[in-house]
């Protein structure tokens, strides 16, 4: 889920947790060294973070349910089908 | 009791610190307005649906469309910024727009990264192309460092939750100070109060991923402002007509005109009459005539219908690929890397998303002032004065003048003691001091159920008197029902709460007016109605709460444009 952060990378800085579009970080210095993903449903994904880190170390994961749906382009331009192609492999 | 901070009093307060926010601070502030203050929920400088980017300004630019205006404004009032909107206020816009484009220029956001003045897609083929390609990407750093040259103060992980309306005029407003876990209340003394708070996301289930709300095509966190001027008696517009956007699927992102690209069938033909190749100047145009072209496609079983982007030119692909960075797409730049889908070899499928407040709530005049005296309006939460970011530009810049004068002739008034504002500190705090309740997402979600169920929308799904009375029912027993039984735990779920009550006013609001609508128009589809009155044609119907309670709905004249 959404943002990972590296914390052998992060420096402790807090720009995400204050600049995250959806809040979704907690930074309790006394607490913590780095800032802790808190409420990883409520990520937009809009790499905010990612984009302001100063240290490089946060990247982002998409939930499997966010994968996007894709086909081979040439399939759109060959007679053949995913489902013809798919049965013509089942036959042979 | 939650705590309260002593009260700060401000000019103008504007709620919200997106592009129609920030564009209004810098305009109070030209406009001579000393005490301007900007409250926004998360932070400004990477807030909102404009948070990372945009690549489509809708200007007219007279040395790049020649010195006609008016089929530049024909092709606005087609496009999905303009369509059902009113034209007057559209067409003062249009003439403005290049003045914006030029200030956004001078102050550093990239207007013109080829050197030169170019619109690109969103476009007809063989029309005129009113939407200037532009990176956005830096655009929110710009804004704020413009509002804070001029002395605008800046108030981030600061929500507003009640607006203070006394004598007819507005006030001031209740915020709440988030930057904490443990939340203080905010109280604010304003002559002038501009909302600002973007679109509104979270009303019905999220159509790519319903588990998870915040997979939206634009800021899931613009969520219910509309309520907020609600409250205090301020009218919408357009409120029951719905508006879908469209793009990958299952990652919901905008951007669909800056693919370059055709829609196609899983047999190669196009989807769309506008285009059978890609075309970097005009993009396919098809789902922005054919709003739920993607949705009819399946339903008809000839779908689904893929972006296929492999003919177009590697030099084409780059430029896609910049284009998206600029509009803030880097997210979805970054995933398809990682995941080898790469638009020369892959076609993508589209989808219909959910629909949304895009465009739809506050009816302002061409100054953009609300039906409230005091309260002002921009950007995507306003129903008559088109959306996207140059109108929010445009309004924001009008309403923060017209505001700044009006303050100048008001003086500051006790907003905390109005009751309302009391009574919603009482409310959030009992939701903090609760031992045990509902979680404000069961909330949010019972919404959008109800919502998805009784006001959907078209052409497939319809909406009648039976199902939006009843919806109406449901709407009012859930907000009781999450007032008696919200419980929050920090700052953080008081300011989600605050939203699901604000959601479930824009509900009620949209309810009513669809009730009022007795016509089927665009994805309106009203079973009992089943055809378009040409009456209502030249009409806007507005719906608002009286101070006693009661909703209202009136038709009023559009106002037309007073071509020069």
């Amino acid at each position: 889920m959404p943002p990972v952060i590296d914390h052998e990378k992060c420096i402790g800085c807090g720009t995400c947790a204050d600049i995250c579009n959806s809040d979704i970080f907690v930074f309790d210095r006394k607490v913590d060294k780095t800032p802790v993903v808190k409420f990883p449903e409520e990520c937009w994904h809009c790499e905010s973070c990612v984009l302001d880190c100063p240290s490089g170390a946060i990247t982002l994961r998409l939930p499997l349910s966010y994968s996007l749906m894709h086909i081979d382009a040439s399939l759109l331009h060959s007679s053949q089908t995913p489902c013809s192609a798919s049965s013509k492999e089942a036959r042979s | 009791m939650i705590a309260v901070k002593p009260c700060i009093e401000a000019d103008l307060l504007i709620v919200g610190g997106g592009i129609g926010g920030l564009m209004a601070a810098i305009s109070a502030a030209k406009s001579g307005c000393t005490n301007v203050v900007v409250m926004e929920k998360m932070h400004a400088r990477r807030s909102g649906s404009g948070a990372t980017g945009n690549d489509h300004f809708n200007c007219y630019i007279p040395s790049y469309h020649g010195d006609d205006i008016r089929p530049v404004f024909q092709q606005t009032m087609q496009s999905l910024i303009g369509s059902g909107k009113e034209p007057s206020l559209m067409y003062k816009f249009l003439k403005k727009s290049f003045e914006l484009v030029q200030m956004w220029d001078e102050w550093g956001v990239n207007m013109r990264p080829t050197g030169q003045w170019e619109c690109k897609g969103h476009a007809l083929p063989g029309k005129p192309r009113a939407f200037l390609k532009y990176d956005g990407s830096e655009q929110k750093k710009v804004l704020v460092r413009e509002a804070k040259k001029l002395g605008v103060h800046f108030y981030n992980h600061h929500p507003v939750v009640e607006l203070a309306r006394m004598d007819g005029r507005i006030a001031g407003a209740l915020a709440v100070d988030i930057s904490t876990p443990v939340p203080q209340f905010q109280p604010v003394r304003a002559k002038t109060v501009l909302l600002a708070t973007g679109l509104t996301h979270r009303l019905y289930l999220t159509a790519p991923t319903p588990a998870y709300m915040f997979n939206t095509g634009h800021c899931p966190n613009c969520a219910g402002g509309q309520g907020l001027g609600w409250r205090v008696g301020a009218r919408m517009v357009n409120m029951e007509l719905p508006y879908t956007h469209a793009g990958p699927k299952y990652f919901a992102r905008c951007g669909k005109a800056t693919w370059i690209g055709v829609y196609r069938y899983m047999d190669g033909t196009p989807v769309g009459p506008f285009t059978d190749h890609s075309n970097i100047d005009y993009g396919d145009v098809t789902s922005d005539i054919w709003n739920s072209v993607f949705e009819d496609v399946m339903a008809k079983g000839t779908g689904p219908a893929f972006m296929d982007c492999s003919d177009a030119s590697d030099k084409d692909l780059e430029y896609m690929r910049w284009a998206m960075k600029g509009e803030g797409l880097t997210s979805l730049l970054n995933y398809m890397a990682d995941a080898g889908i790469d638009p020369k070899q892959h076609a993508v499928e589209f989808m219909r998303y959910e629909p949304i407040l895009h465009g739809r709530g506050l009816d302002v005049s061409d100054e953009g002032e609300t039906s409230v005296p005091g309260l002002f309006a921009a950007g995507d939460m306003v129903g008559n004065g088109g959306c996207g970011i140059a109108l929010a530009a445009y309004l924001g810049w009008e309403g923060g003048h017209a505001a700044a004068l009006q303050a100048a002739e008001h003086s500051f008034r006790p907003a905390e003691d109005c009751p309302n504002i009391k009574a919603r500190m009482e409310l959030l705090s009992s939701f903090l001091e609760r031992e045990d309740g509902a979680d404000w997402k069961d909330a949010n979600m019972a919404l959008q159920q109800i919502m998805s169920d009784y006001a959907p929308a078209g052409p497939r799904k319809v909406r009648s008197e039976r199902l939006l009375q009843t919806g109406l029912i449901y709407v009012r027993q859930l907000r009781e029902n999450a007032m008696k039984q919200l419980k929050v735990t920090c700052s953080h779920t008081l300011m989600r709460a605050a939203e699901v009550l604000d959601l479930m006013d824009c509900g009620e609001a949209l309810l009513a007016a669809a009730l009022a609508r007795k016509e089927t128009r665009g994805n309106h589809i009203r079973a009992d109605f089943p055809f378009t009155n040409p009456l209502l044609g030249d009409q806007f119907l507005t719906v608002g709460l009286e101070s006693n309670g009661e909703v209202t709905t009136k038709w009023r004249p559009i106002r037309q444009a007073q071509m020069d």
